[in-house]
């Protein structure tokens, strides 16, 4: 694999009664990254996932997944980790994952070798004679994680897989998608939590309402959003922050607070302010995060509240 | 098409059948259905006639007493007989009404009256509230007419008189490719059973495939399958999937059979019911050959319907009315052998075997109960066979645009219109 992007796209429009769910979204994917697909529930990540994967067909745009204008030709290099999670609940979990590596093209030998060490990896060799339906959810997710990489992909798409974890297995499970990615898979995760996309992606893009809103490198758009946040802790009374001037949004948290500078205003002047006002306990200019990127882009507005007053906004709710 | 990926959902599907517990209560109930039909059946109808309160009116033939003698000693029947009635032939209207009444008011169920006769020594009339049944009827005439033929003969000739009685008549059917010993009966039990086995199984296994491909879109397993295959691997794999566990419970029904004829378990024997009745007449080399063909094409041609329907159904209650048209071909069949096995040859038996959806049971069934001409059967098989192709192309297509398919069940025009788009 020479290709320089596991995945790219162009235009991909998928429709649903008339109604675009994915309008023309361009995508390119590095090959041996963790890829972040972002945004909110029904941006349309999931649809645009089921066509890069051949699943759907398309309604317009070309896709190229590894190199393949047909993703469905190249079906046995892809691994895939479906939102909706399924298993057969009756049958037993390790021909399950012999069943599911079967069909992605390993023979049924190697498929079973694979699927037991797997199990002994993931602490699951005592269960492999048990129903799947036996499992408790974390562990039935664990399984269906194995089913997805039992083939070892070029590419694998992982839609939500956190939820619905605790925090042992979301660590366990990080760790099983970065050790992916440095056996050189490119990893697709898609997620609409922002905090695990900073901690493990790269290169992201944001979808909102099938539309790509941002895209690139993680570094380059947060070196673009520049200096321009501040994040504080203090003590003072609520609304207190409101009218600061140079801040352009205020997300007030009650004893933290994360404000958004114009790109003209200086920290210190905004500093200045808050000492008159309130109790500052700690004061650090922050790389914006991704999630003020993203509600930045998407143009969510604060609602309105009436303890905090009006900050200038006129009360719309973003969905 | 990927053929191991083929076998991979093939033989999840035979694993999922045939553990299931449908599968087990089905394999064992169907032989212990026909043995109870075999043995059990005719003992209730023997046993339905409790007790046939007789007497005999003797108009002086004289044989009145060893009627009755004979009579009591009948074991299919049980039979109570009365003290005889010798009366004069002048008081036999008299007598006769006062038994009559004794029948209305159900002291006795029937009489038998003998009057003497030049000929034939005597004539029988039997009175009875239940003239219907012609086994009581049969046995009774049988019984006169013993009597009177061993009140003629004595000594050898009455052996040889009870010889010839017990020879019985053998049925033998003759037909263009030879003889075939037991005619028509064992042709329609034959017909019956082995139909009945290809009815049970395409209807239960295909049934019960059709709702896991439903499971499988509502768990959306569905994604993770049509991610890796394609939908005609998928469907395809189902099919054989399906056909494998019909084979195997086929295998095992026939291996029981094999072991019954083999005398190993002769109290199960099929046959047990009907005199001079073998198995291994029932199951001869012609009939099971043309069964396998029937059975396999078939098979294949409903289950891909049964496939098609589920992909396109997205709950259980939806897919029990869904399944109807494919149900109903099935059902159709199966009820007109009963016709076709009496009128063989007839046009509408021609009609009903060779229309596809029908052959692969009305066309076994004219096979083996006459023999149609060659190209008639051939005719039908060559039918099928592209009916069964053209079925599971126009299931594929449709499997491959509605697998996916969530929502509003689509109507038959958009199918089409889906299954254009998907070719």
């Amino acid at each position: 694999m020479n290709h320089q992007y596991a995945l790219r796209c162009s235009g991909l429009t998928k429709r649903f009664n008339g109604k675009a769910a994915v309008d023309n979204l361009d995508l390119e994917v590095p090959a041996g990254q963790v890829f972040g697909l972002l945004g909110p529930n029904g941006s349309g990540k999931t649809t645009t996932i089921r066509m890069v994967l051949g699943i759907y067909a398309r309604d317009g745009g070309e896709v190229e997944t590894l190199g393949s204008a047909d993703p469905l030709g190249v079906r046995d290099r892809l691994g895939y980790l479906p939102e909706d999670r399924g298993l057969y609940p009756k049958m037993k979990v390790a021909e399950q994952l012999t069943f599911l590596g079967a069909i992605r093209g390993l023979s049924q030998r190697e498929a079973k070798q694979r699927a037991d060490a797997w199990l002994e990896r993931l602490g699951l060799g005592d269960r492999a004679k048990s129903d799947t339906n036996e499992l408790s959810k974390g562990m039935q997710q664990k399984i269906q994680f194995a089913a997805s990489v039992l083939h070892d992909p070029e590419l694998l798409v992982l839609d939500e897989p956190f939820t619905g974890l605790d925090p042992i297995n979301t660590r366990l499970l990080k760790d099983l998608i970065i050790e992916q990615r440095d056996k050189g898979t490119t990893v697709v995760l898609s997620t609409h939590r922002m905090d695990q996309v900073e901690q493990m992606c790269e290169s992201i893009c944001l979808i909102h309402e099938g539309h790509a809103v941002l895209a690139g490198a993680l570094s380059e758009i947060k070196a673009s959003y520049g200096e321009s946040s501040v994040s504080i802790e203090y003590e003072g009374e609520a609304g207190s922050l409101q009218g600061l001037a140079g801040v352009r949004e205020v997300r007030d948290s009650g004893r933290t607070a994360s404000l958004l500078l114009e790109n003209t205003a200086a920290s210190q002047d905004v500093l200045r302010q808050l000492v008159d006002r309130v109790r500052v306990r700690s004061f650090k200019l922050a790389e914006p995060s991704i999630e003020d990127i993203f509600l930045d882009k998407v143009g969510y507005v604060a609602p309105v509240d009436g303890n905090h007053g009006d900050a200038g906004n006129n009360g719309a709710v973003a969905p | 098409m990927n053929p191991a990926k083929v076998i991979a959902i093939a033989r999840r599907e035979y694993i999922a059948r045939v553990r299931s517990k449908g599968f087990i209560i089905t394999t064992l109930m169907v032989p212990g259905m026909m043995a109870l039909y075999a043995v059990i059946v005719p003992m209730m109808t023997r046993a339905d006639i409790d007790e046939l309160r007789i007497t005999v009116i003797d108009a002086g033939t004289g044989i009145g007493g060893a009627l009755k003698t004979r009579l009591e000693g009948i074991e299919s029947l049980p039979i109570e007989m009365q003290e005889t009635e010798n009366v004069r032939e002048s008081e036999v209207e008299v007598v006769r009404q006062r038994f009559s009444d004794a029948v209305r008011s159900e002291e006795i169920d029937g009489y038998i009256v003998l009057t003497p006769d030049q000929q034939t020594l005597a004539r029988s009339q039997y009175y009875a509230r239940e003239t219907g049944n012609i086994l009581i009827t049969e046995t009774l005439e049988s019984a006169v007419e013993t009597t009177i033929l061993e009140n003629w003969f004595a000594g050898e000739e009455l052996e040889r008189l009870r010889a010839v009685q017990r020879a019985g008549m053998e049925t033998i059917t003759v037909s263009a490719s030879g003889e075939e010993r037991g005619g028509f009966l064992v042709a329609y039990i034959s017909t019956t059973i082995l139909g009945m086995l290809l009815y049970i199984t395409v209807l239960m296994h295909g049934q019960q495939m059709a709702m896991a491909i439903v499971e499988e879109k509502n768990s959306r397993l569905v994604e993770l399958i049509i991610g890796a295959v394609t939908a005609t691997e998928y469907m395809v794999g189902k099919v054989v999937g399906v056909l494998g566990t019909g084979l195997t419970q086929l295998s095992i029904w026939l291996a029981m059979v094999a072991i019954t004829i083999l005398g190993i378990l002769p109290g199960l024997a099929m046959g047990a019911a009907v005199a001079e009745f073998d198995l291994a007449n029932v199951l001869d080399a012609r009939t099971l050959a043309y069964f396998s063909i029937f059975f396999f094409l078939g098979y294949i041609m409903y289950t891909a319907m049964f496939a098609a329907i589920g992909a396109t159904c997205d709950n259980v209650q939806e897919l029990q009315q869904a399944m109807i048209p494919a149900i109903m071909p099935v059902v159709m069949a199966f009820m007109s052998t009963f016709y076709i096995m009496t009128n063989p040859n007839s046009f509408a038996s021609q009609v009903l075997s060779f229309f596809p959806y029908f052959t692969p049971l009305t066309m076994f069934a004219r096979v083996n109960v006459a023999e149609p001409p060659l190209w008639e059967v051939w005719l039908g098989i060559i039918l099928l066979i592209a009916t069964a192709g053209f079925t599971v192309w126009v299931a594929a297509k449709v499997f491959r645009a509605t697998i996916l398919f969530h929502g509003k069940r689509p109507s038959l025009a958009e199918l089409f219109r889906m299954a254009r788009a998907a070719s």
